[in-house]
């Protein structure tokens, strides 16, 4: 029965090839562009350690200016940390982990010919890869005992390793960082948490950085943060000591915990430091010590940005367009049919087999529009990937990152078309099932 | 002559779901059509303001020294006497962030050493040459000296401020309303003063997508480099930019070897880079603008086809018993006219309540009325062009087809 109603489908197409194109590119464009917009949605708005998002807590402190708050319009306290602080909380051993860290840059040179460059570089203590489950494909990271005093041991990104040591187990190996020496202890495997939730400044899409460094080389060798750096304090910022010393806010500090006890336990550690140093004079805004997990950060630090809502919005709007243009193109072609329609009934097809003849009908187009919407998607997004890839401006934060046309795509794409195929095709085919069959073979 | 109307509109409603389904798209398509032109051209503002900079004629250098043997400042005046020397070069000058890049520092100015804290305005390092290398032009007052230029500061001295700024006309404005700035005295937090020597034209400084990026001023001071990057900042003749960056790119990566060139760019990639997000919003959102109002159309012109080949017998009879062309062209364009006006009133309400919905929830601002009486007068119109064909062939009908099929 189903290969007669095809037959019958195809039939039908034939007899209006030039409203059935354009029903098909109706409901091809409508998936194309909801395609398009929902990966890049899917893929700004993921969270990229989900299994981990109630154990792994941004730390944060409202250290701000009493008179007015760290953000304009929002009253979060600032999302980087003062050394000070940082420092004091991470004395604390209730975090089973606990991270401090900032990016800056240095300069490596010193491996074999490779010429001296700038490299990204993360200025961090031990537990930064347990804590964000960074893979090694070689080695491994440091010690708690290597963050202070440092030990000359960093870790390189794979791509760097690439560049490096052409990609062989450099673990031991020398080379100079802003011109003095470390030993590579380990190589990180492929790793490109999306957003880049651990540090989101600087382009929340951005890759990890491609070198990591103890914590304490950060005083040692007075590195300042390369991103972001806030002060509101006018205090006096002579030298590097002065600085740790200030109320400027420039660390990243994360910890996990790993139940609901330790995270009130930790709550309440902060909050009594918080008082401690109230009473001294410090943090005269009303108290407001944060842990935040993954999701919650990534939503306070509004990282799908209201474009990308808007975008999403439109996309649906026009599949709704297109789908409406669908809904009454097929409303008249089955309309049109009626009279045979009713010879059919006449001889005996019931309303529920003229409602499926027709709703297969729809599928075959909704089928056939969704493959063509898939493609375009796919052109579109490797059009837009392209687009961004050769005008070199993945430099801010590898927005063409996004455009990858993956599973999700395909999987939505799928819904849509069975979306598109109940909504469009319901009525109509409903419709015409209703029609009495007298009037129409009375005419002929 | 008058337009029978009534019978047009009674025949509509004995059939409507066709008619309902095209008003619906018709809504929808003046809701997307209003708010995403509005939201276009509030972009194309955005990226079309002034810099107030030569865009196209400066290049962007960044060095970096690394070893301890690396002498900032003896190295930035080689590094500038070589850039100054070559044929086709109009100024080359040094600073510590790149202009339009959204990446920069700001500090505050008090005008009051009392005041409690100043607000942050945007800060650029520059020498002699500074202005010359952006193209930007002194309205009042005089330019830094050599001799003015103060030395970058160290690890020790971090605080130091300057004796002398060049402030931006609209910073001048902000910090002096309707006085001349020139001689004023400013404060940085630590309560040190700076004379304001200088006052330039508008000027877009290193954030494009602040609230208020021509609040500027100049330091004459080389940039702190701990380590960090500089940046010179050259300006060519017209025309000599894309050869003079090969020629320089070469020589300052071999002529000191303590330090790295890590690239050398136009200044307009960092400007692309900054409304990269506007731009690609902008194509986005009149491409699928377009490709609805497209559909619409081809939707319209496809369903007035087929109601013309299904009405055949109905038009056929109208010849016959008298109705000109005139009056079946009339009738299909009166007919398409009704349905689009009932879905352009319904999409005026829809595009005002998601203006209203976009203006909340994304602080944009609330949508202009303008847009709205274009957009509803633009699908009126393509409505009744998708419509004409079809009514045309419709007219061609010949009388002699009522008689045939009975």
């Amino acid at each position: 029965m189903l290969a007669y109603y095809m037959r019958l489908a195809l039939r039908s197409f034939g007899r209006n090839p030039g409203i059935t194109a354009l029903m098909v590119l109706a409901i091809a464009l409508g998936i194309a562009v909801c395609v398009m917009t929902l990966t890049v949605y899917h893929a700004m708005s993921g969270n990229p350690i989900w299994w981990k998002n109630d154990r792994l807590y941004a730390v944060t402190m409202d250290n701000w200016d009493p008179k007015q708050s760290y953000r304009r319009n929002s009253t979060l306290p600032p999302p980087e940390m003062t050394y000070q602080d940082t420092q004091h909380l991470f004395r604390s051993d209730i975090p089973r982990r606990k991270v401090i860290m900032y990016a800056t840059d240095g300069v490596v040179s010193g491996a074999g010919n490779v010429p001296a460059a700038h490299v990204s570089t993360r200025v961090t203590t031990a537990d930064f890869f347990a804590m964000f489950e960074a893979p090694f494909l070689y080695g491994g990271g440091w010690g708690a005992g290597a963050d202070d005093p440092a030990q000359p041991l960093i870790v390189l990104s794979r791509a760097e390793n690439q560049k490096l040591f052409g990609g062989v187990n450099s673990v031991g190996r020398t080379l100079r960082w802003n011109d003095h020496e470390f030993r590579v202890a380990g190589v990180l495997d492929d790793w490109f948490p999306r957003p880049r939730f651990f540090d989101l400044n600087g382009g929340s899409f951005g890759e990890p950085e491609k070198a990591f460094i103890p914590f304490g080389w950060g005083a040692q060798l007075e590195l300042l943060n390369d991103e972001e750096t806030d002060c509101w304090k006018p205090e006096k910022l002579d030298t590097f000591r002065d600085f740790m010393a200030s109320d400027c806010v420039w660390l990243q500090m994360w910890v996990e915990l790993p139940d609901a006890a330790s995270r009130e336990r930790m709550q309440s550690f902060m909050d009594g430091y918080w008082a401690e140093q109230h009473k001294a004079g410090r943090f005269q805004r009303p108290r407001d010590n944060r842990l935040t997990n993954v999701s919650g950060w990534l939503r306070d630090n509004r990282v799908v940005d209201n474009d990308n809502r808007v975008l999403v919005g439109l996309a649906f709007a026009f599949l709704a367009v297109c789908l409406i243009n669908t809904v009454g193109l097929l409303l008249a072609k089955f309309l049109n049919g009626a009279p045979v329609t009713g010879v059919r009934r006449a001889l005996g097809a019931s309303r529920r087999h003229i409602f499926f003849q027709h709703l297969v009908e729809v599928a075959v187009l909704s089928v056939l529009g969704a493959v063509l919407g898939l493609g375009l998607a796919a052109l579109g997004l490797a059009a837009v990937h392209h687009l961004y890839a050769s005008a070199h401006l993945y430099q801010r934060g590898g927005y063409q990152e996004l455009m990858h046309f993956d599973a999700v795509g395909v999987l939505w794409a799928v819904i849509l078309a069975l979306a598109a195929t109940l909504a469009a095709g319901l009525y109509p085919a409903w419709r015409v099932g209703r029609l009495p069959p007298a009037v129409y073979l009375k005419s002929q | 002559m008058s337009v029978p109307v009534r019978p047009i509109l009674s025949a509509l409603l004995r059939n409507r779901t066709g008619a309902v389904l095209v008003a619906m798209q018709i809504a929808i398509a003046l809701a997307v059509l209003v708010n995403a032109l509005y939201i276009v051209v509030q972009r194309a503002e955005k990226m079309g303001r002034p810099t107030g900079i030569d865009v196209d004629n400066v290049m962007v250098i960044a060095s970096a020294g690394f070893t301890e043997r690396f002498q900032t400042v003896p190295s930035i005046q080689e590094d500038l006497a070589y850039l100054r020397a070559l044929p086709g070069v109009v100024a080359a000058s040094v600073t510590g962030s790149i202009p339009l890049s959204d990446g920069g520092s700001n500090n505050p100015l008090l005008t009051n050493p009392e005041a409690h804290a100043g607000e942050n305005y945007n800060a650029l390092e520059i020498d002699e040459q500074g202005l010359a290398a952006l193209g930007v032009h002194l309205v009042a007052g005089r330019n830094f000296t050599h001799e003015e230029i103060q030395p970058p500061l160290t690890k020790l001295d971090a605080s130091r401020f300057v004796p002398e700024i060049i402030v931006s006309r609209a910073l001048a404005e902000r910090l002096f309303p309707h006085q001349s700035p020139l001689g004023k005295r400013v404060y940085d937090p630590l309560r040190q003063s700076a004379t304001i020597v200088g006052v330039v034209d508008p000027v877009m400084g290193c954030f494009p997508s602040s609230d208020h990026p021509d609040w500027v001023y100049f330091l004459p001071r080389y940039p702190y480099a701990f380590g960090g990057s500089l940046v010179y900042l050259v300006r060519t003749q017209p025309g000599q930019r894309a050869a003079l960056m090969r020629v320089v790119e070469q020589h300052l990566a071999k002529s000191n070897p303590d330090r790295v060139i890590d690239w050398v760019r136009p200044l307009n990639y960092f400007r692309d880079l900054t409304y990269l997000g506007d731009r690609s919003m902008e194509i986005y959102l009149i491409t699928v603008t377009a490709l609805m109002i497209a559909v619409t159309c081809l939707g319209i012109f496809a369903l007035a086809t087929f109601n013309v080949s299904t009405r055949t017998k109905q038009i056929g009879t109208r010849r016959a018993v008298g109705a000109r062309r005139r009056d079946i062209v009339q009738y299909f364009l009166v007919e398409n006219g009704l349905v689009t006006g009932a879905g352009v009133i319904v999409g005026c309400a829809l595009a005002l309540a998601t203006g209203y919905y976009l203006s909340l929830q994304y602080a944009l601002p609330r949508l202009n009325l303008y847009f709205l009486v274009g957009g509803v007068l633009l699908l009126w119109a393509t409505g009744q062009l998708a419509a004409w064909q079809p009514a045309r062939r419709a007219a061609a009908v010949p009388p002699s087809v009522a008689t045939r099929t009975v």
